[in-house]
């Protein structure tokens, strides 16, 4: 299974380089500076860092990030080892709803800093990484919009998206098709390599569900030998 | 911020032993170096003689264990530990183990087991091997010259130290260690030790390290390795070997390094104690003396299950030490009596004669005389020996046979040709409630004396069966009998009244069924193999049974076998007397599947002999 880029390869160390140039000094120009692994390499040598966001909502340029996970992993295993949690205390107060589905109580997010006060250090994590995520348009935007604010500059990185991995390893034409498409929802994913159940919505088990999920579906689907051009988006 | 694992805690906390040391904060940290490791089906998590230094955790799937026969062990399921076998032998590892399920695998390092084990007495109780390194180490009581307790460990050195100077390279180094075929080389400076080379530093500090082969070899190896006295116990290296996570101790005599002992070396030691054993019998002279040993059985047995023996092992040893005992009372008895006036064969029936005994049997034995036997003028001498012989097999603990089938009573102590009349009398003429008490008499096997006779015998019973297909159909309905007690998953339907009520029995309801339905089909075919495993291998070349369906039974046996011996192992720690019934609220859930789906593969194929063997309805 392949990726299918439009215009040939997507090359992210070429665009970080341009960026390291264009960025504010700062945090944000470091994070460009430290550069991005070349395009022709192989995915078992890249350097995966699964990451989930919980918010406020759903719409990027409303809604605050709540909570971040990460979690370190190559196409063999996960390192427990480098997992990473933040909480941040949004500038609106939280409703009712989003409480229920966090399991972050207001108590634990009034203690916790701002966003802007920790940002400089998830870059710090984030630098040199291909991070892995469940839906890209989610957690990407949330972070762009919150650079934006905060620096003034967009935070932008490749991705390996494991629902957009899943759509193309369970996509069959329309007349191969029977019934309901195959849900992308990251439990349902799970579900088709025997994955265990988890809780969903702490920032750090989605994390690390949907590094799970990119080594099963590397072992079903993806050539680890291949370049990781193939892959990112 | 403080990073918790939250899912990957709460799942170890949810199985033994990380549910009963939960609130050690320890586990907390060993979870934050766990690694993660998908496997899909069919691949190997440790490979055939690799090394290991991780103990897994099944979080999801399902691995089969092999031994290096590659024969299956044991499978393992959601929840269940593997790998610490080899982690407490210091990585080196006897079994292999591959995934069966598409597998969800948390790798924690070795270092954290050995680090809990030694810390924590719940968690390294519940790695038993290690517990009964530590009993003996505590216990002076044993005197066997066999035990690691009682040896010294000069006693384990195998040959002169092999040693290099410091001013080698690792080139040089690398080199004597292949000539001289050593896994350690001692680093000497003007004779006196500095330090320890091994196959693994080689491989870790040289080779993957890129490290040129005129490196000095002070540079990797290990200064002023721990070493133990030639003065000191066996047991005391293996202590050693497991805290500190070492594969090789250099043994010093005067400051000087007279050898170097191995955890190969200890393993080899330790796996030849029921061999030992079955040597010491043979040189009693005493019932005194043959009773001393008889009582070391049960630690044997203990032995045998903590070393990861499998059932087929364990009947296979208690079976030999079975039939030593009886081989050395016969030696005693005819210097009692004197020789033998004919030739005669003791026979073993039922569960020795297929070598599956275990550690609680009474003795099932007869004896087959010449035809030259003249009962007016050789009656007495045999009277005599078989009365002498089966009383003091029961003071060595095979008690006497409640239903008398025994070499004493003289209904069992015939001449050849009756006891064949007796056999065609009984497979031509078939009583299908005089057949249930002598199925025992179709595993026969000669253990002393003139085995031909025993020979003679079983060729003439495979002649007769295969020859009245009547008397099949009377075995299959009797193999139908015992029912496996597939609706206590449910309901409890289990046997028996008092203490007992709660419990089933093990021995007759799933074993003993597994052993009428695979003698019936080695009737059938012909083989003149005792063991159910080989029969079971003669009826699948026989192709009696269709695909799979052999295996199957080699399958369920091993199941319930395994749970029976672990229940024994259990009873016999706990002081008790070991016995069949087992209580399945004591099942772990593990337990409990792989004895339902035992169960209905025995209900399966006790359906399938009725029919197979059905015979003509008139």
């Amino acid at each position: 299974m392949k990726n299918q880029s439009k215009e040939g390869i997507q090359d992210w160390q070429a665009m970080f380089a341009e960026w390291a140039e264009e960025a504010p000094e700062g945090p944000l120009k470091r994070y460009y500076q430290a550069g991005m692994i070349a395009p022709q390499t192989a995915l078992k040598d890249t350097p995966l860092l699964a990451l989930d966001l919980e918010t406020t909502g759903l719409d990027p340029s409303q809604d605050e990030i709540i909570s971040l996970g990460i979690i370190p992993l190559n196409n063999k295993t996960i390192r427990c080892q480098g997992a990473k949690y933040w909480m941040a205390k949004p500038e609106r107060s939280l409703n009712a709803e989003s409480v229920t589905i966090h399991e972050i109580t207001h108590s634990e997010l009034e203690e916790a800093p701002r966003l802007h006060a920790i940002l400089d250090e998830i870059l710090m994590a984030l630098t040199h990484q291909v991070i892995v995520v469940h839906c890209v348009a989610i957690e990407r935007q949330f972070l762009l919009e919150a650079s934006m604010k905060i620096y003034g500059f967009p935070l932008y990185f490749p991705v390996l998206d494991t629902m957009d991995i899943e759509r193309q390893a369970t996509f069959k034409p329309w007349w191969q098709r029977f019934g309901r498409r195959p849900s992308l929802r990251l439990d349902a994913c799970r579900q088709r390599y025997k994955l265990p159940r988890y809780k969903a919505h702490h920032a750090l088990t989605d994390a690390l569900s949907s590094a799970e999920l990119l080594q099963a579906q590397i072992s079903y689907h993806m050539d680890p030998n291949a370049n990781i051009s193939n892959y990112w988006v | 911020m403080d990073v918790e694992l939250t899912e990957i805690l709460e799942a170890l906390c949810q199985h033994a032993p990380f549910n009963e040391i939960a609130d050690d904060p320890q586990l907390n940290d060993m979870t934050k170096e766990i690694e993660i490791r998908y496997v899909r089906t069919g691949e190997w998590v440790i490979a055939p003689s690799a090394p290991n230094n991780t103990l897994f955790f099944i979080r999801s799937g399902a691995i089969e264990v092999l031994s290096k026969e590659d024969k299956l062990i044991r499978r393992m399921n959601e929840g269940e530990l593997f790998g610490y076998y080899s982690l407490l032998r210091g990585g080196k590892s006897s079994q292999s183990m591959r995934t069966i399920e598409d597998s969800l695998l948390y790798c924690i390092p070795a270092r954290w087991f050995l680090k809990l084990y030694e810390e924590n007495d719940i968690f390294s109780d519940f790695f038993e091997l290690a517990r009964e390194v530590r009993l003996r180490v505590a216990m002076e009581s044993q005197n066997s010259d066999v035990s690691l307790m009682t040896c010294p460990v000069v006693s384990l050195l195998r040959r002169p130290p092999i040693s290099a100077d410091i001013s080698s390279s690792i080139l040089n180094a690398a080199q004597i260690m292949a000539e001289h075929r050593v896994s350690s080389l001692l680093i000497t400076d003007k004779d006196e030790l500095i330090g320890i080379v091994t196959d693994r530093d080689l491989r870790t500090r040289a080779v993957a390290e890129g490290l040129a082969y005129d490196t000095p070899i002070s540079d990797i190896m290990t200064r002023n390795p721990i070493v133990m006295d030639s003065g000191d116990y066996a047991s005391e290296a293996v202590l050693k070997m497991m805290e500190r996570n070492v594969h090789h101790i250099p043994i010093v005599k005067n400051g000087r390094p007279i050898g170097v002992v191995s955890t190969g070396d200890i393993i080899q030691k330790e796996s030849h104690g029921s061999v030992y054993l079955i040597s010491d019998i043979y040189k009693q002279t005493s019932i005194e003396g043959l009773q001393s040993i008889s009582r070391k059985m049960t630690h044997t047995f203990t032995q045998l299950v903590l070393a990861d023996a499998n059932t087929q092992m364990i009947g296979n040893a208690m079976s030999h030490i079975g039939t030593a005992f009886v081989k050395r009372l016969l030696q005693l008895a005819e210097e009692k009596y004197g020789p033998p006036p004919v030739p005669y064969c003791f026979i073993a029936l039922g569960s020795q004669a297929r070598e599956e005994q275990t550690i609680k049997t009474d003795q099932d034995n007869a004896l087959i005389l010449s035809d030259k036997y003249n009962k007016k003028l050789h009656g007495e001498y045999f009277e005599a020996l078989t009365d002498w012989v089966c009383n003091n097999l029961d003071k060595c603990g095979y008690d006497l046979c409640s239903g008398d089938i025994m070499a004493s009573n003289p209904r069992w102590r015939q001449p050849l040709s009756v006891w064949k009349d007796n056999f065609s009398e009984w497979i031509q003429k078939p009583k299908a409630e005089a057949l249930l008490r002598l199925s025992i008499f179709f595993d026969l096997r000669g253990v002393y004396g003139d085995k031909t006779l025993a020979l003679q015998l079983n060729q003439h019973i495979r002649k007769e069966a295969q020859e009245h297909s009547g008397f099949l159909t009377f075995m299959a309905r009797n193999a139908n009998q015992r029912k496996p007690p597939l609706g206590f998953f449910r309901q409890f339907v289990l046997d028996g009244e008092g203490e007992q009520s709660r419990t089933f029995n093990l021995k007759e309801r799933g074993i003993a069924p597994i052993i009428d339905i695979v003698r019936v089909h080695a009737l059938a075919c012909g083989s003149d193999k005792l063991n159910t495993l080989e029969r079971i291998e003669d009826i699948e070349a026989a192709g009696l049974l269709p695909g799979g369906r052999a295996k199957d039974l080699t399958l369920a046996l091993e199941m319930i076998g395994m749970i029976r011996i672990q229940h024994q192992r259990e009873q016999i720690e706990n002081g008790e007397e070991p016995n069949n019934h087992v209580n399945p609220e004591n099942l772990s859930s593990f337990e409990k599947r792989n004895l339902r789906d035992a169960f209905h593969i025995v209900s399966r194929q006790q359906e399938f002999i009725k029919f197979r063997y059905a015979g003509k309805r008139s």
